[in-house]
C-alpha cells in the first residue's frame, strides 16, 4: 500500500511507522514486502520510544535473547531479537518469555521488603523499609552463625548459567561468610549422574543446531515440543531431512506425534530397551570394535575374583607409568601379552583382545582369573533376548530388532535422553545403559553424532571464580537433599555440625517446588529452620513462608550475563527498565548484607558502583581472565548481541567429546569449575566407563549398566504397602506454560488452560474410577495429597497420574504437589562428592500414588 | 495486492507462542485472544485423539481468515467491517454499534466482543496503576477509520488485522515473526513470486471450511505426519 494514503497525524504516522521499524528492524527477517515495492517511511524516533536487546533468563535453558519495547519506562510489547548469526537459531523464544510483563507489572510483583513477626505460612508479613530488612536479615545470620556454625546457614541460589553476576554475588558472600551453597543441579534433579558415571563429566550436549546433521535420533522420554519451544523445531526440520526420529515413551507427547515412529514403553524400562538393543549390536557384529577399543574401557581387565579392574602395579612384570598422575590409573590389556594402559594414551594395539578370559599372575605371587569389560558385558547382556525385554518394557521382539538394527546401519545417531526420564531412582543405570548405542555404534565426538541430556542451566562456560570466590577462601557445598533427608553413613560431603538451621534462597520457589514431604513447612514450623530469607521479584509460596523477604528485580531490569548448556552463545541481560518499587538488583542486596555482616566485606562487592556500573565492571574483568571460551571477547560486542563462545571445534560449534574423539586424548574434558583432578577420579582409565568397580557398585549389582525395575529399591524398601496402596505412578512433567514454578501465576498462561491445574489420565484407569474429563480429582499417597482436575487423555500411559508441574500451592488449595514426593538417595549418588558433578541427584518421578475423584470413595 | 497467509502445520508445535505475541502487541485484554491454537479432535490442547494403536495429535492455529467474501462484512449493518486495498478484513471500531452480527455469522467463531471497558478488565487482574501493554498508539487508516487503538471502546467488535501497525510499513505481523518454528509464511499473493505464492503452487493446501464460499486467504499446509 502507498503510504501517502496513510491519513494520519504526523505524530501518529511517526509513532506508527517506526515504532514498528524499530521494534521489528532486528528480527533480521525482511519484510513481505520484496525489496522493489519497499516505500520510504519516516525514521525519526518518537521520543520516549526505546528497544533494548536482552536476555530471557529463567531456569529453562532457552537463554532467548529479546528485544524489549519500551515507552516511557513501561515494558509495553517483547519480540525475539533474532539476532543469532545462524538464521537457523532465529526467532528464539516462547510464549511464556513473551509474557513477561504480567510478572513485571502483576499483582504478585513485590514491592518492599517484608518481616515476619509471626509465625511463617500462617501470619501475615509485615512491610518494611530496607533497612529494617537487612538489619533484621543480618542480624538472624549472625547469631545463628555465631550459635551454630556459619556452615549450619545454607543457600539455595539455583542454578549459575541464568545469570553469572548477580548469582556471583551471592556465591561470593556465602564463601566470605563460610555457609554452605547447594547446588541446583541436583537439587532439581537434573544432574544425569550417568555422565560423571560413565564420561567423567558433569553433562554434555550437542547444540540443536547440529541436530540437523544426524541421520537417526532416538528420543528416550524427552517432550521436545514442550519444553525446549526455541528448538523443537529443529527435530522435525531433522525429519523433513531425512533423519528417522524415534520416541520411546510411556506417553504419546506431541514429541511422538511428530516422531516418525512412538515406540510406547513401559515407565523407566528404558534400560531394558537399551540393553536390549546392546545386544543385538554385538551379537550381530553390528558395533565399531576399533571405536570401543580405543576409547572405552571395554578391553580393560577385570579380575573375576575381586570384580576390580586389574591394575597394571599388581601384575607381574607391570608397572604403573612414573608419569601417570594420582587421580588416574594405569591397567591392563592383552594381546597375547598383558600391556599396563597408560590412561592419558588412548591408542591400543589393533590386536588387544575384546572378548575372552586369562590367567594372570600377580607380583603376590598369586594367579588370577581376569575378563575383558566387553566379555563381562556381553555376559552380562545375556538375558536381555527380546523376549525379556518385551516382559520388562512392552516393546515387540521384531520391534525391537528391527530399531536395533536401523540404528547399527544408521549414522550419526543422536540419543536425547529426557530429564522426566532420568529423574527416576534407577536414571543412572538408565543413561549408561543409553550411552551404550551411540558408543558401540561409534556414534560420539562428530557431527550430529552422540548422547544429549538437556536439562538445567547449570553450566559454567568460563573461569569465573575470580567473582564467584573470593581469592585464597574455599566454599562449603552440600547437597540439597541432605536438608530434607539428613545425613547418610555413607555421604561424601561434610554433613554441618548443627545441621541446617537457616536458609538463604534465591531465584527459586524451593516451598512449593522441592518439599519433599513437606519437610521445609514442618521444618519451618517446628524452628528446626530458625529463618529464612528469601529474594525474588514475585511474593511466591516460598516468600510467603519466610521470616523475611527481599524484593528482587526481573531480568528486565538488571544487568547480567548469562550462557546456556544449550547453545554456545554469551549473552547480556541489559536493564530495559528501571527497578520497578523498591527492587534491587541481587548484587546490591548482597553488598548491603556484607557491610552489615563484616564492614570489611563491603569492599568485596565495588562499594560506590551503582549495581548495573559494578555488573559491567565485573562482566568486563571476567570476559579477561575467563580463559579460551571468552578469549577476544568484549563487553562491547556483547551489548551488540549475542557472541558465540570459542570452542576447539570448527565453528565453534558443540559438539561434545570433538577433542577426545578427533585428537584421541583421555576423558573427561574438564567440567568447569571443577579441577581436572576432581572429575578424572570418575573414569581413571581415562576412558569412556561402562564398568565401575567402586566398592558401592559391585555391592549393588551394577557394575555393568543393568535394568532394574523401579520402586523395589525406593517406594516398596520404604513401605512394602505400596505395592498394593499407590498403583499409580506419580509423574510430574512440564507444560509449555510455566519454567517451572516461574508463570505459575501469569494471567495469560492461566486463560491457556482453564486457569487451573489438570492431572492427565488414561481412559480406561479414569473410567475404572468413574472420573470423568473435568472432574476434580485427589492424587495422594502416605506423604501427601493435591487436587487437580481430569484430563482423559488416550495417549497416557496405564496407571499414570501425571501432573504438569510448576503449579504454587494457592493453584492447589494450599498444597504442594511435591509433597507426594520423596528424597530418595541412590548410594550410588555417593561415591564421590563433587558439588553438582557427582551428587545425590533428586529422584522426582520415582513416586507412586493412588488417584480418586475428589470427595469420592477411593 | 491480496496479502495472504500460509500456515504450515506440520511445522507448527502447538507451542501457542503466536497466540501471546498477537495478544501482547495488539493489547487484547483479559479474556480476549484473536488467535488461538487447537489440537483437532481434542477437548484439551495438546491431548491426544483417537484409539490406542492409532493415536493422532496436530495442532491447528486459528485467527481471521482474511475472507474474499466475508460474511461478517456483508451483516454488519453500519459498515463498519470493510476490507481495504489490500485485502485485509478491518473493523472501524468507531463505527461498529455492537450489534455483534458479525459474530454470529463469522464461521470460524474468531470475532470477539468487548462487554466491558478493557481498562476495567485489566484493573482486575491487578496489573500496577497506569500499566499498560501493547502497541502503544492508536492507529487509523487512509480514510480516517480508527481500527487500532490500545484500549478498545466499549461494546465494539475485534479481530486480527494482519498486525496493521507493522504490516502497513512492510513488516511482518507479530505471529509471523514470533513463530518459533517458522510455520507461518505472510506475503502478497497477487505477487506471482511472493513466498506465499510460491509455496502455494509447489504444495497442497486447504482452507478451512471452504465449502461455505468465504474464500479465506488464509491457507494451511497438512502435517506431513498424520
Amino acid at each position: 500500500m502507498e503510504k501517502t494514503k496513510l491519513k494520519l497525524s504526523r505524530r501518529q504516522f511517526i509513532k506508527a511507522t517506526t515504532a514498528a521499524g524499530v521494534l521489528l528492524a532486528g528480527a533480521g527477517s525482511a519484510g513481505w514486502v520484496r525489496k522493489s515495492m519497499a516505500a520510504g517511511t519516516g525514521t525519526a524516533a518518537p521520543p520516549n520510544l526505546k528497544v533494548v536487546r536482552t536476555t530471557c533468563s529463567p531456569n529453562c535453558t532457552g537463554a532467548c535473547g529479546m528485544h524489549a519495547m519500551v515507552e516511557d519506562d513501561q515494558l509495553k510489547a517483547i519480540i525475539q531479537a533474532a539476532d543469532y548469526p545462524e538464521p537457523e537459531y532465529n526467532p528464539r523464544g516462547c510464549l511464556k518469555g513473551l509474557s513477561m510483563m504480567n510478572l513485571i507489572y502483576g499483582p504478585d510483583r513485590l514491592q518492599t521488603p517484608y518481616l515476619q513477626k509471626g509465625k511463617p505460612g500462617r501470619d501475615e508479613l509485615q512491610k518494611a523499609s530496607w533497612n529494617e530488612a537487612l538489619d533484621f536479615t543480618a542480624k538472624r545470620l549472625q547469631e545463628i552463625a555465631d550459635k551454630y556454625g556459619p556452615e549450619s546457614i545454607g543457600v539455595a541460589f539455583q542454578v549459575g548459567g541464568t545469570g553469572y553476576i548477580q548469582k556471583g554475588a551471592v556465591s561470593r558472600l556465602a564463601t566470605l561468610a563460610g555457609w554452605n551453597l547447594h547446588h541446583a543441579y541436583d537439587q532439581n534433579g537434573d544432574l544425569p549422574m550417568f555422565w560423571p558415571m560413565t564420561f567423567g563429566v558433569q553433562s554434555e550436549e550437542l547444540e540443536p543446531l547440529e541436530w540437523l546433521n544426524s541421520r537417526y535420533v532416538a528420543v528416550f522420554g524427552s517432550n521436545i515440543l514442550a519444553t525446549r519451544l526455541p528448538d523443537a523445531h529443529f527435530l522435525v526440520e531433522a525429519r523433513n531431512r531425512g533423519a528417522k526420529i524415534v520416541v520411546f515413551d510411556p506417553n504419546f507427547s506431541p514429541t511422538a506425534a511428530k516422531a516418525d515412529e512412538w515406540v510406547p514403553i513401559k515407565g523407566s524400562s528404558d534400560a531394558a530397551v537399551a540393553l536390549g538393543i546392546a545386544k543385538v549390536l554385538l551379537d550381530e557384529n553390528r558395533y565399531d570394535a576399533a571405536f570401543i577399543r580405543t576409547f572405552t574401557d571395554l578391553p580393560l581387565l577385570v579380575r573375576t575374583d575381586t570384580g576390580k579392574r586389574l591394575k597394571a602395579d599388581e601384575v607381574e612384570g607391570l608397572s604403573r607409568p612414573a608419569d601417570v598422575p594420582a587421580y588416574r590409573e594405569a591397567f591392563v590389556a592383552y594381546n597375547g601379552r598383558l600391556l599396563s594402559v597408560h590412561p592419558e594414551k588412548l591408542d591400543l594395539a589393533p590386536d588387544v583382545i575384546l572378548e575372552g578370559a586369562i590367567e594372570v599372575k600377580l607380583k603376590t605371587g598369586q594367579s588370577v582369573k581376569a575378563k575383558t569389560a566387553f566379555q563381562l558385558l556381553k555376559e552380562s547382556l545375556n538375558q536381555y533376548t527380546p523376549d525379556y525385554v518385551q516382559k520388562e518394557s512392552g516393546i515387540k521382539p521384531e520391534t525391537l530388532l528391527r530399531i536395533a538394527r536401523d540404528m547399527a546401519a544408521t549414522k550419526p545417531l543422536h540419543v536425547i535422553y529426557g530429564a522426566s526420564n532420568y529423574q527416576w531412582y534407577h536414571g543412572d543405570l538408565k543413561g549408561r545403559a543409553l550411552a551404550l548405542l551411540p558408543v558401540l555404534t561409534g556414534n560420539l565426538g562428530t557431527s550430529g553424532a552422540g548422547i544429549s541430556t538437556y536439562a538445567g542451566q547449570y553450566r559454567i562456560r568460563f573461569k569465573l571464580a575470580d567473582w564467584w570466590v573470593p581469592e585464597g577462601k574455599t566454599q562449603n557445598w552440600l547437597p540439597f537433599l541432605y536438608v530434607l533427608k539428613g545425613p547418610t553413613p555413607s555421604m561424601k560431603a561434610k554433613w554441618p555440625r548443627n545441621g541446617i538451621k537457616a536458609l538463604i534462597i534465591g531465584w527459586g520457589n524451593p516451598l512449593d517446588q522441592h518439599n519433599m514431604a513437606n519437610k521445609l513447612r514442618e521444618m519451618i514450623t517446628s524452628g528446626e529452620l530458625e529463618f529464612v530469607a528469601t529474594m525474588d521479584f514475585q511474593m511466591t509460596t516460598t516468600c510467603r513462608w519466610s521470616h523475611a523477604v527481599l524484593p528482587a528485580v526481573s531480568w528486565y531490569e538488571k544487568t547480567d550475563l548469562v550462557a546456556t548448556p544449550v547453545h554456545p552463545y554469551l549473552q547480556l541481560q541489559q536493564p530495559a527498565l528501571k527497578p520497578l518499587y523498591e527492587g534491587k538488583p541481587e548484587l546490591w542486596i548482597m553488598r548491603e548484607l556484607a557491610k552489615r555482616l563484616n564492614p570489611a566485606w563491603e569492599s568485596y562487592f565495588y562499594p560506590g558502583l551503582e549495581p548495573d556500573a559494578a555488573a559491567e565492571k565485573i562482566i568486563e574483568h571476567l570476559l579477561k581472565v575467563g580463559g579460551p571460551p571468552v578469549a577476544g571477547i568484549t563487553l562491547e560486542q556483547l551489548k551488540q548481541g549475542p557472541v558465540r563462545l570459542k570452542s576447539e571445534v570448527p565453528g565453534n560449534r558443540q559438539i561434545p567429546f570433538y577433542d577426545q574423539i578427533r585428537n584421541k586424548k583421555p576423558f573427561p574434558p574438564v567440567s568447569l569449575p571443577a579441577k581436572i583432578e576432581q572429575t578424572a577420579q570418575f573414569v581413571k582409565s581415562g576412558r569412556i566407563e561402562f564398568y565401575k568397580d567402586e566398592a558401592i557398585f559391585l555391592q549393588l549389582g551394577e557394575a555393568l549398566p543393568v535394568h532394574k525395575p523401579p520402586f523395589e529399591e525406593s517406594e516398596y524398601a520404604l513401605n512394602p504397602k505400596a505395592r498394593e496402596a499407590y498403583p499409580f505412578t506419580f509423574v510430574t512433567r512440564n507444560a509449555i506454560y510455566r519454567v517451572h514454578s516461574t508463570h505459575s501465576n501469569n494471567v495469560w498462561m492461566n486463560e491457556l488452560q482453564d486457569g487451573k491445574p489438570h492431572v492427565w489420565l488414561n481412559p480406561q484407569d479414569a473410567a475404572g474410577k468413574s472420573i470423568h474429563q473435568g472432574d476434580e480429582v485427589e492424587v495422594y499417597n502416605d506423604r501427601g495429597r493435591m487436587t487437580a482436575f481430569a484430563i482423559i487423555d488416550p495417549g497416557v500411559g496405564r496407571n499414570v497420574a501425571v501432573f504438569e508441574e510448576g503449579w504454587w500451592a494457592r493453584y492447589l488449595q494450599g498444597a504442594s504437589y511435591n509433597s507426594l514426593t520423596y528424597p530418595f538417595i541412590k548410594p550410588t549418588h555417593e561415591a564421590y562428592f563433587v558439588p553438582g558433578m557427582w551428587a545425590p541427584n533428586t529422584a522426582w518421578n520415582e513416586c507412586l500414588c493412588a488417584v480418586r475423584k475428589a470427595g469420592g470413595i477411593a | 495486492m491480496r496479502l495472504g497467509m500460509v500456515i504450515d502445520l506440520d511445522k507448527c508445535i502447538g507451542c501457542r507462542t503466536c497466540t501471546v505475541t498477537c495478544k501482547s502487541h495488539n493489547a487484547q485484554p483479559p479474556g480476549i485472544w484473536w488467535n488461538r491454537v487447537f489440537t483437532p479432535g481434542s477437548d484439551f490442547h495438546q491431548a491426544a485423539s483417537g484409539q490406542e494403536g492409532h493415536l493422532q495429535m496436530s495442532f491447528l492455529p486459528v485467527s481471521c481468515q482474511m475472507c474474499d467474501n466475508a460474511p461478517c462484512e456483508k451483516v454488519c449493518p453500519v459498515g463498519a467491517t470493510y476490507t481495504d486495498e489490500r485485502g485485509v478484513v478491518l473493523v472501524d471500531y468507531e463505527r461498529c454499534i455492537g450489534c455483534r452480527y458479525c459474530i454470529a455469522a463469522c464461521p470460524y467463531n474468531v470475532r470477539q466482543f468487548n462487554w466491558e471497558d478493557p481498562k476495567k478488565a485489566k484493573e482486575r487482574v491487578g496489573y500496577e496503576k497506569g500499566y499498560e501493554y501493547g502497541y502503544p498508539v492508536e492507529i487509523r487508516d487512509p480514510d480516517g477509520r480508527l481500527i487500532y487503538t490500545p484500549n478498545r471502546p466499549v461494546g465494539v467488535a475485534e479481530k486480527c488485522t494482519f498486525c496493521f501497525q507493522y504490516t502497513s510499513k512492510g513488516e511482518l505481523p507479530a505471529c509471523v515473526s514470533s513463530c518459533p518454528s517458522k510455520a507461518r509464511i505472510f506475503g502478497d499473493l497477487d505477487d506471482q513470486e511472493s513466498e506465499v505464492s510460491t509455496l502455494l503452487r509447489d504444495r497442497s493446501s486447504f482452507r478451512l471450511k471452504e465449502e461455505l464460499g468465504t474464500q479465506p486467504k488464509v491457507y494451511y499446509l497438512p502435517p506431513n505426519k498424520q
